[in-house]
């Protein structure tokens, strides 16, 4: 009886070589489109918070436009633009013999559209609250604007930075819609997690397959959030605003 | 030597500076809403302004006509601001250093050590900004512009945020730059006493227009600045000499013409030439001599113009070498009959007195 139970047990929580697949492929596509977004991510941020240009408003919905589209919605445009038939694809497979179209590479794009706004918003608001004064006093003392940025903007600004950082991982850990319009649902591809818990949901029998991806996606987000919470606790902390709860 | 002639026109304000600053140090004086700061911002080039040029030592820092703009970064000017604008998430070492770290070596006229000394500042060096107090946060980033060793240092009302006591723990250190460190200073304040403590060369502005600028004691007398005058409480600036201290009973004696003025004790040698003042309000004004009564000084003198400005009447008194202007009531004024040419004394508590320029004890 007991031993009975210890195997089910096992079954229940070990995972199958294509689900751990699907793990590696989600952590490696929402690694790599943490790390993409980044720069254009606070280049972008900097410009809306900063500046002020022509045009400006129509730039920044253009950026939130994927925050409130339907995903099924960047997906087919990124496919119209850079699927093998593509503006850009075509070109990029003539010239290089590249193709983006269904591969993880593709996955990571289409999440990066998702998450860019997500990222732009966190880092904007952070780097709009950072104390002018403190940026012109900085370069009273000689600092060109350049040397401002990466010495008070930037260190000012990181805990939102690296809110927005997480938020966006934590997206492309459950971008689904523009992914599987995009790339589609390749195994080892571009299957990620929320992929794998779609195929199994329509397969009989995969209900225990399922079940353990959604445990391990919704542990995952939720540790991506805490962390969040305390990086931002942390820095907070480290530049001294005091005793912050 | 700064050449100041500069415009900035910004909705209804109209800022307009036309000065030449030869003195180390200038006081530029205003009210709230003058222009000072927007003066200073302009200097500091944080400000554009509309129109205009300003040169210091020599070189354009600003001029419309020649396209001439430099950059903030690139003015070596140092800005003091009222709030100390540390920066929050480096140590006070490397607030110190961050200017300090971009001037080439051979154009470091201060050092580290010598700053963190003069402003007393060493214990405080591995602390973050918001472990200081409101006055040590003042030293530092006195300190942090001081050693970029620049060729003007802008103070922007920097002891407005701190309270009175820690004024006087801040003001010595404001003296001992200027005696110790040969780097010219425009210091702003509505405070004209801070001001006078560092130096008694002064620019008013007022409404975005220069009244006056030259020394204290000078224009302060002008037509021009004389409403500023009689709304400061300073109707009365006299110069005198220090004659005697006397210790026992905590007063100081000065001598001004024949007449002798006692006040509370200041820290000036014998001989030494002071500037005092005292509002027209704090002088009251007898027929004769009184002798039960603790004020102390009553000098005797004539009038010579009797002023209403509202309902506030102003007597002048001529006492051979200087005038002092009492306020009285219309009431009072009228059981004295009191008219030009009358004999009065001028009463004047001791406590009154302002001295300028001084720390009184």
């Amino acid at each position: 009886m007991l031993v009975d139970s210890i195997s089910t047990l096992n079954t229940v929580f070990t995972l199958s070589p294509a689900e751990i697949q699907a793990l590696l492929l989600s952590a490696k596509v929402a690694i790599c489109c943490t790390l993409v977004i980044a720069i254009p991510g606070v280049a972008m941020a900097w410009l809306l918070a900063k500046k002020s240009f022509f045009g400006k408003s129509l730039l920044d919905g253009l950026v939130h436009l994927p925050l409130v589209l339907p995903p099924v919605i960047p997906g087919y445009l990124l496919l119209l633009l850079l699927g093998n038939q593509g503006l850009i694809g075509k070109w990029l497979q003539t010239t290089f013999g590249v193709s983006i179209a269904f591969t993880w590479v593709g996955a990571v794009i289409a999440s990066a559209v998702m998450g860019f706004p997500l990222m732009v918003r966190s880092a904007r608001l952070a780097i709009s609250q950072v104390d002018t004064g403190l940026e012109s006093v900085a370069q009273s003392l000689g600092a060109h604007p350049w040397r401002v940025f990466f010495t008070v903007t930037l260190p000012l600004a990181m805990p939102g930075i690296v809110t927005g950082l997480i938020l966006a991982f934590s997206r492309s850990l459950g971008e689904f819609g523009a992914t599987i319009t995009f790339v589609g649902n390749i195994e080892g591809e571009t299957r990620t997690l929320p992929l794998a818990i779609y195929t199994y949901t329509q397969l009989p029998g995969g209900d225990m397959a399922a079940m353990r991806l959604v445990i391990i996606s919704m542990t995952i987000a939720l540790g991506a959030l805490m962390l969040s919470e305390i990086l931002e606790r942390r820095a907070t902390k480290r530049i001294g605003r005091g005793n912050v709860a | 030597m700064i050449d100041i002639d500069l415009q900035r026109t910004q909705g209804n304000f109209n800022l307009q500076a036309k000065c030449i600053i030869n003195s180390p140090v200038a006081g530029l004086f205003g009210a709230s809403g003058a222009g000072k700061s927007t003066l200073l911002g302009i200097i500091a080039g944080l400000i554009k302004p509309s129109a205009g040029h300003l040169i210091l030592d020599g070189e354009y820092l600003f001029d419309n006509k020649r396209g001439i703009d430099i950059p903030l970064h690139q003015r070596r000017i140092g800005t003091v601001f009222q709030d100390s604008r540390l920066f929050p998430h480096l140590s006070i070492c490397d607030n110190l250093n961050y200017g300090f770290n971009l001037v080439p070596q051979k154009n470091r006229r201060l050092g580290f050590a010598q700053i963190v000394e003069l402003l007393e500042i060493g214990p405080l060096l591995t602390q973050k900004p918001y472990q200081l107090s409101g006055g040590e946060k003042q030293r530092v980033a006195l300190g942090r512009a001081l050693l970029t060793s620049p060729r003007l240092l802008l103070l922007d009302e920097p002891l407005a945020s701190l309270d009175a006591r820690l004024k006087q723990q801040i003001l010595p250190f404001l003296r001992r730059v200027k005696d110790e460190i040969n780097i010219p200073m425009i210091y702003v304040s509505h405070a004209i006493d801070e001001i006078l403590y560092l130096t008694s060369q002064i620019i008013i502005l007022e409404h975005g227009q220069l009244l006056a600028n030259g020394n204290f004691h000078d224009i302060i007398h002008q037509d021009n600045v004389q409403n500023m005058a009689y709304s400061l409480g300073l109707e009365n600036v006299i110069r005198a000499v220090v004659s005697k201290h006397e210790l026992t009973y905590g007063y100081t004696e000065l001598t001004q013409g024949k007449q002798t003025i006692v006040m509370p004790l200041i820290t000036a040698g014998c001989g030494a030439p002071v500037t005092i003042s005292i509002a027209a309000s704090n002088v009251a004004l007898s027929l004769s001599r009184l002798e039960n009564i603790s004020i102390q000084n009553q000098l005797q003198g004539v009038v010579t113009e009797i002023k209403q400005i509202g309902y506030r009447i102003l007597v002048t008194v001529n006492m051979d070498e200087c005038l002092i202007i009492a306020e009285v009531t219309a009431k009072a004024r009228q059981s004295l009959g009191i008219r030009v040419g009358s004999q009065v004394y001028c009463l004047m508590k001791a406590q009154a007195i302002r001295p300028h320029g001084f720390i009184t004890y």
